[in-house]
């Protein structure tokens, strides 16, 4: 043995690593999770904290049970879990989020291998899971609480634990209709959007799709800090807000789809959080532009013409799908690249 | 900031217009930590009683032994001869006695003949002869009769590079020690910059080019001065953008030119040759002074070093004689000859200096990024993609060295790779990229793909 450390070059490195990468987008979350229980109470937080723990757990179990090296202290399974709680309406059960992660980490990300190597976003794929599986728990929206209520008001929907949503009993209280449904019902309905509220979030929605605002804050501060890529948000977003306008040309309203298409729904958390995940999105900036073009169309194609109210989700899963075909055919030209067969450089 | 950077890529009044700025696409920005030896003039570094030489101070063959055990030697007696047209001769740095001839380990970690002599402490010279004009062809002969090699570090020799295989408008000087902590190019440059002009001229004249370029990063302003006051109207002093690795070669020549090196190509292939500013300072001093390459200057750095600063060593001084005077601290961890992107880590002080020891470096466990970050699978994030100044896809080409694929390594084009380390320097995963890239190369040679 040496008394020096002996090691490849290079010797320095900068101070970014994985796990530090997953705090950074806690972090950004920081402001959708705040959202979610100023317009739903602490029975957010709580689907927020089950879910981050059901996730967490999983992936250490799984560790254990296959005997591979701990790895949940990269933080990633956090991210997961928190991403699809904040997927997820507030008149959930329990279990919903619990099953989701645990499906989420199991069967998306470590039976692929782990970190990386997941082929779809882990969170984006338990959310269609769970669509399917619990289709009206997914889609029943209910309404923001009012603080001013006093403790049972604030409390109101841990009603939900166990029973989902009819555990409220007041069917009123529920609404299957999100702002998004609207957009198929003719420009005239659309024009009576609360656009503001959409960008608050003071509107029905699950936790993290609610408050606009909150999650554009986080999304930008992940692009300052150079987590994302800036390209993927703001094309999807462009592609989105382009659609929106020719649709809305056709239907004799050129600009009044443009805000409800941007603000409903899961797009801000999609087009920031879920779409951007490293190992599920192209590897080059073409590839990325591609990549989002994809998303935006399909997104688009699903909300305005499909059988659901919202295709952000799908949008991302098949763009996943399609992610190492962009990468094979969209690669950079190295440095000094020559064409072969053409005669070499001049 | 992120923004921001990409906003000032024009540069208003280069050259009394609207200009790029000199620089590269993509690489990173370590922490120079220059200051701890800018600062500190060049002095000769006190000589010990014994140093071996090793004969082999450059890329190509080694020198064939010139000399015999017993034999007296003077400062600038040949001990080892250029052994074909990509070699060096070798020379006595001291005067006095050749004692032995000792394989012993380089500071690459490769083993070569060592000539160890017994310092006499008198340093009685015996130069080259004198020049009795000056042609491109008096030039070429002299740099080769010097043993004069690439001292950037590569030791590349420079007679090669002075008889490019196609004709060639352009020099550049490499003066951008882009490397964190070396910093004798620098102080070269402020101490020495009508001799490196001498160098430069004279180097002109063996290729046969109208106009030379210097560049510098424009984190050394006062070189930038230094050199431009001494500079006549063909050269020019170009301050370079500061980013690794502007000085490497490729990127420096697209940093100077625009002009783009093609893959697997020279710098000749665009009308260019580089050389380092302490090779045209080599070259000033065999012409003019007719003294062979048996010094240089080196930096000795890092926070474990007492007495950090810039030394004119003589070849075959051991890192154990640099360690002792300039101080090294108990609980050094890590002791790098060369720079800490691309130097080499010493398992001991065993080696000796040679015309490529740019800097010695001892660090602590702060400056070094061993068991800073923990190594886990790769996140497919694309930084090292998205950094790498070649354009290459490295976390492919790890896949491909794990899978033993050499085709699809070669298709990858590994073997562009600088291994500059600006992958492995970013990767949040802490990869062993570089080593992956390394063993790409050796994976395609070996398939021979």
């Amino acid at each position: 043995m040496s008394q020096y450390i002996v090691s490849s070059s290079p010797h320095i490195a900068n101070k970014r690593t994985v796990s530090g990468i997953m705090l950074e987008v806690l972090i950004a979350l920081a402001p959708a999770v705040i959202a979610s229980v100023i317009f739903y109470g602490f029975y957010a937080l709580f689907l927020e904290i089950l879910s981050v723990g059901a996730a967490v757990g999983t992936e250490a179990l799984y560790n254990r049970v296959m005997k591979r090296d701990q790895t949940v202290k990269d933080c990633s399974a956090m991210v997961t879990g928190l991403l699809l709680a904040l997927n997820i309406p507030v008149s959930a059960p329990f279990y919903v989020p619990v099953i989701g992660s645990a499906f989420a980490i199991l069967f998306v990300k470590m039976l692929f291998g782990g970190i990386g190597k997941n082929f779809a976003n882990p969170a984006i794929t338990a959310r269609i899971f769970l669509l399917l599986a619990w289709a009206s728990v997914m889609t029943s929206f209910v309404k923001p609480i009012l603080w001013s209520g006093g403790a049972k008001e604030i409390f109101k929907y841990f009603a939900c634990i166990v029973k989902g949503p009819s555990g409220l009993g007041d069917v009123a209280a529920v609404t299957s209709a999100t702002p998004l449904a609207s957009l198929r019902e003719g420009a005239e309905k659309v024009k009576d959007l609360p656009l503001l509220a959409m960008f608050l979030g003071n509107t029905g929605g699950s936790l993290g799709e609610t408050s606009a605002l909150a999650v554009l804050l986080g999304g930008v501060y992940l692009i300052i800090r150079r987590i994302i890529d800036w390209r993927v948000p703001t094309v999807y977003l462009a592609t989105v807000a382009l659609f929106a306008m020719i649709y809305g040309a056709a239907k004799g309203a050129v600009g009044a789809y443009i805000l409800p298409s941007l603000l409903g729904g899961g797009l801000m958390l999609g087009a920031f959080f879920m779409a951007t995940d490293y190992a599920t999105s192209p590897n080059t900036k073409t590839g990325l532009v591609v990549y989002a073009v994809g998303l935006g169309l399909i997104t688009s194609l699903i909300r305005f013409f499909g059988n659901y109210p919202e295709g952000v989700s799908f949008a991302i899963l098949l763009m996943n799908i399609v992610t190492p075909f962009i990468d094979k055919f969209i690669r950079p030209r190295p440095f000094g690249f020559v064409k072969q067969g053409k005669g070499g450089a001049k | 900031m992120f923004t921001l950077r990409a906003f000032t890529c024009y540069n208003i009044d280069v050259f009394g217009g609207i200009d790029l700025k000199f620089t590269f696409k993509r690489g990173i920005h370590p922490a120079g930590n220059k200051q701890i030896s800018k600062d500190v003039p060049l002095a000769v570094f006190p000589t010990p009683a014994v140093v071996s030489i090793p004969l082999s101070q450059h890329i190509g063959a080694p020198a064939a032994l010139a000399v015999a055990v017993g034999d007296e030697v003077k400062v600038g007696t040949l001990l080892g001869k250029s052994a074909s047209f990509v070699s060096a001769n070798v020379f006595s740095s001291v005067s006095g006695k050749v004692t032995s001839v000792v394989k012993k380990r380089t500071a690459i970690g490769t083993k070569c003949d060592h000539v160890v002599i017994e310092n006499d402490g008198r340093y009685e010279e015996v130069f080259l002869p004198a020049l009795s004009e000056i042609t491109a062809e008096t030039v070429k002969a002299r740099v080769a009769e010097a043993g004069i090699v690439g001292m950037g570090g590569a030791t590349f020799p420079t007679h090669v590079k002075l008889s490019p295989r196609t004709p060639v408008d352009v020099l550049i000087i490499n003066a951008a020690e882009c490397e964190p902590y070396i910093t004798c190019d620098y102080r070269l440059c402020l101490e020495k910059a009508k001799e490196i002009m001498e160098g430069v001229r004279y180097m002109m004249i063996a290729l046969g080019v109208d106009v030379a370029y210097i560049g510098v990063e424009d984190n050394k302003p006062d070189a930038v001065r230094a050199l431009s006051e001494v500079a006549p109207e063909n050269v020019r002093v170009l301050s370079l953008v500061t980013k690794y690795p502007q000085g490497a070669e490729k990127q420096l020549i697209y940093s100077v030119t625009r002009r783009v090196v093609p893959e697997g190509g020279l710098p000749a292939d665009v009308g260019v040759v580089v050389d380092n500013v302490h090779t045209a300072f080599a070259v000033y001093e065999a012409v003019a002074l007719n003294k062979p390459s048996y010094q240089r200057a080196m930096t000795v750095s890092g926070r474990m070093c007492e007495r950090p600063g810039n030394y004119f060593v003589r070849n075959g001084v051991s890192y154990e004689d640099i360690a002792s005077y300039a101080g090294m601290k108990e609980g050094t961890m890590k002791v790098i000859s060369g720079g800490p992107m691309m130097g080499f880590a010493q398992a001991d002080l065993a080696p000796s200096t040679g015309k490529g020891t740019s800097s010695l470096l001892f660090l602590n466990d702060d400056e070094i990024s061993d068991g800073d970050k923990p190594i886990s699978a790769c996140i497919n994030c694309a930084s090292c993609a998205s950094h790498c100044p070649m354009r290459l896809m490295p976390m492919f080409i790890e896949r491909a060295v794990e899978e033993e694929d050499a085709s699809k390594a070669k298709a990858l084009h590994a073997l562009s790779c600088l291994e500059c380390g600006c992958c492995a320097y970013v990767c949040p995963a802490s990869r062993p990229l570089v080593l992956s890239m390394r063993r790409a190369k050796k994976l395609i040679k070996e398939k021979g793909v």
